[in-house]
């Protein structure tokens, strides 16, 4: 996977880049806006991870709307330190496919990026979705477990596709806050953990392998593990 | 003078009256047209009938017939104190007449002319018209002027005082102008002063006459009323920086510097490094609600507020809080009547209801009853969250929307005391207002914002002040 960094701040950029390529990411950094746009829409990039405020007050979004008018649908993560509802709209507007405000956990740059990877691999429309013995039915809205039907009400259905549509690769709470209520406001209380929860006992509880993994300190998996 | 010249009230005053003077000239020429210049018309062609007349008779009965007529018209009586008349023989000597032989080089034959004359022994200014007849005979025939020269004379004085006391009026109108407004404006300018020294508190005296000057009065203080809403929110942020964020850095800075001190084993180490990003992250969040709140206070957001369903909102915030509350033991409730729609953000919104909800399930205690509604009547739609739990001491109710406020009971939870100043800001950016009542047992918390007819139309909304004089539509519920 070849990754842009457009970062001008030397420790973040190192943070990073080191961490995409521990991540196994061929990783290239570029620290001005006119490298960065040179280099972004010249070559062909898998994911472009783009900093905001650049030197000389260059706003990286431009780069952004420079690549969307040059027809690259290469996805790009915008980092800012500005953290308002306003900047993230208008982040997303100029063509930006996320938006990560600093400062930020590594673990969710990850996640969201990989995000971005599987969103631009994954675009057929599908009818169902499964993963062992756990299967999606996306038309009636319907999820079945080893052919026993699970009640699940609206957005806990949207939760499990999601997560499903991810699987075998770690979701973050803000990332499903995001995606399934499509709301911009964090709660104080861990209540994605408690939807989760309930969800995992729904699915997961009399049956076998376990399928919904809580990963420490970053988010949730489903996957098959051994 | 220049000071006087350099207000707008003198040079609006003065350029109506230099319009005022232009409209004084012409009504002048006017009327100077319309009597002393038909008079003298009227006085030339008398003299030039009458001349005519004696000119006739000198052809039917000669010179004798022209001196008869003469001494008929000097005797009849008629403008006896203005007619002049005058024939004089071939040699030069007066025949008849009322005035003294003209010098004959002075007249031009056949034509008017103004001339002094002596009349009865007395100068007289007159205007004659002379004709020669063939005989050699002169007539002169005139008229004496002094009465119309008077008449002239005094019509122009007239239109002369006239003049001069419109611009009299004109600067004195200004003068009188520039005062009443300067008073008016100083009003204003002492007010600024002092705000400007420092006085945040001044206001312009408003008057009741809801002219111009009260009108902009009033807006000045709206306006100034803003400003200083904003400065002590600045101020409140800047206490609350000093307080409540360099007391978490602080604690972060002494842990690391611990963790460094003495030999550590790797363990330790990264139990502190773990433990000082934690509590970063929350430092984080508390500058992410700051923000949210100066965000929604400084009213940007406005700009792109549309008509948003509350009904929609409510159901998913509490949909998103259901599994919590069941963990908890709560019960979590929600009705909605109609379909209630106010102008706004949908994000800021929900966050605002998610905060009471939040804060609810925190303080109600287990096993008891939250009850989400959304509420409307003519002009309002109310969000309201009530729970049974212990809820809040009347003493404390203000101060709890006071930002970084935690009560005795919420600080052994987790928070940042940014939740109710948040809900009041988003209310308050919203045009609506945000109160926290007595529940006996529990407390409410109710959001009361303007309401706007539920139609799908867009940017159909009532005024910001809420004011809703559409009656109230039966609104059209989304099916689910």
């Amino acid at each position: 996977m070849r990754c842009l960094v457009i970062e001008d701040e030397m420790d973040t950029a190192r943070y990073i880049c080191n961490g995409l390529k521990e991540a196994g990411f061929n990783v290239n950094w570029c620290s001005n806006g006119a490298d960065g746009l040179h280099l972004a829409a010249d070559e062909n990039w898998d994911v472009v991870i783009l900093d905001r405020l650049l030197p000389g007050n260059a706003d990286g979004l431009s780069i952004v709307q420079t690549m969307r008018a040059l027809r690259k649908s290469t996805p790009v993560l915008v980092l800012s330190a500005l953290a308002s509802l306003d900047e993230r709209v208008k982040g997303l507007r100029s063509g930006g496919d996320d938006y990560l405000t600093k400062p930020f956990a590594f673990s969710e740059l990850l996640a969201r990026v990989q995000a971005l990877l599987r969103r631009s691999a994954m675009h057929q429309d599908v009818a169902e979705l499964m993963i062992a013995d756990l299967k999606l039915d996306l038309r009636r809205h319907r999820a079945e477990r080893a052919n026993k039907v699970i009640a699940l009400q609206p957005r806990e259905f949207r939760l499990l596709e999601y997560l499903v549509r991810s699987q075998g690769q770690v979701v973050t709470r803000t990332m499903l806050l995001e995606a399934v209520w499509e709301y911009h406001f964090d709660p104080q209380t861990n209540v994605i953990d408690v939807q989760i929860s309930r969800l995992r006992h729904k699915i997961d509880k009399g049956f076998s392998p376990q399928l919904l993994h809580t990963v420490r300190g970053v988010g949730y998996m489903i996957a098959v593990h051994d | 003078m220049i000071r006087l010249f350099n207000t707008v009230a003198f040079r609006l005053a003065m350029g109506y009256g230099v319009l005022v003077l232009c409209a004084v000239a012409v009504i002048s020429a006017i009327l100077y047209l319309g009597t002393v210049e038909v008079m003298d018309r009227e006085i030339n062609a008398k003299i030039f009938g009458v001349s005519d007349r004696l000119i006739k008779r000198f052809a039917e009965h000669g010179l004798e017939g022209v001196q008869q007529g003469i001494d008929q018209l000097l005797t009849d009586s008629i403008d006896f104190d203005t007619e002049v008349y005058l024939l004089v023989g071939p040699d030069g000597k007066k025949i008849i007449g009322n005035i003294d032989p003209v010098t004959s080089d002075a007249m031009q034959l056949d034509q008017l002319v103004d001339e002094q004359v002596v009349r009865y022994g007395r100068k007289s200014s007159s205007r004659l018209l002379s004709h020669q007849f063939t005989s050699g005979s002169v007539l002169v025939v005139g008229r004496d002027m002094h009465a119309v020269h008077e008449l002239n004379q005094l019509v122009l004085r007239a239109l002369g005082i006239g003049g001069v006391l419109a611009v009299v009026i004109a600067v004195g109108g200004a003068i009188l102008f520039r005062t009443q407004l300067e008073r008016r404006v100083a009003a204003i300018r002492l007010t600024v002063l002092e705000i400007e020294a420092g006085d945040l508190d001044r206001r312009i005296p408003v008057l009741d006459s809801n002219d111009e000057f009260s009108r902009l009065n009033h807006d000045i203080n709206h306006m100034l009323d803003q400003i200083q809403h904003l400065m002590e929110g600045v101020r409140n942020v800047s206490n609350a920086i000093a307080h409540d964020l360099r007391t978490p850095l602080g604690r972060i800075r002494s842990l690391l510097d611990e963790a460094l001190r003495q030999d550590r084993n790797q363990e330790e180490l990264s139990t502190a490094a773990t433990n000082a990003i934690r509590q970063i992250d929350d430092l984080t969040v508390v500058f992410d609600k700051l923000l949210q709140i100066a965000e929604a206070e400084s009213g940007t957001r406005r700009q792109s507020f549309e008509p948003v369903g509350l009904k929609e909102i409510v159901t998913d915030v509490v949909e998103f809080y259901d599994a919590a509350a069941e963990a908890k033991g709560i019960r979590l409730t929600i009705g909605v009547e109609g379909d209630p729609t106010t102008l706004g953000d949908k994000d800021l919104l929900a966050s605002a209801t998610a905060n009471l909800v939040d804060n609810a399930l925190k303080y109600a205690g287990s096993d008891s009853t939250i009850r989400v509604r959304v509420v409307q009547d003519r002009n309002t739609v109310s969000i309201v969250v009530q729970d049974n739990g212990p809820g809040i001491p009347a003493s404390e109710r203000d101060k709890v929307m006071t930002r970084f406020y935690r009560g005795d009971r919420s600080r052994t939870l987790p928070g940042n005391g940014l939740g109710l100043p948040i809900v009041s800001s988003i209310s308050q950016l919203h045009s609506g207002t945000f109160a926290l009542e007595d529940a006996s047992p529990g407390l409410t918390a109710r959001i009361v914002l303007p309401r706007v007819r539920a139609s799908g139309r867009m940017g159909e909304r009532n005024g910001r002040n809420g004011e809703n004089p559409l009656p109230a539509q039966k609104p059209v519920l989304e099916s689910e």
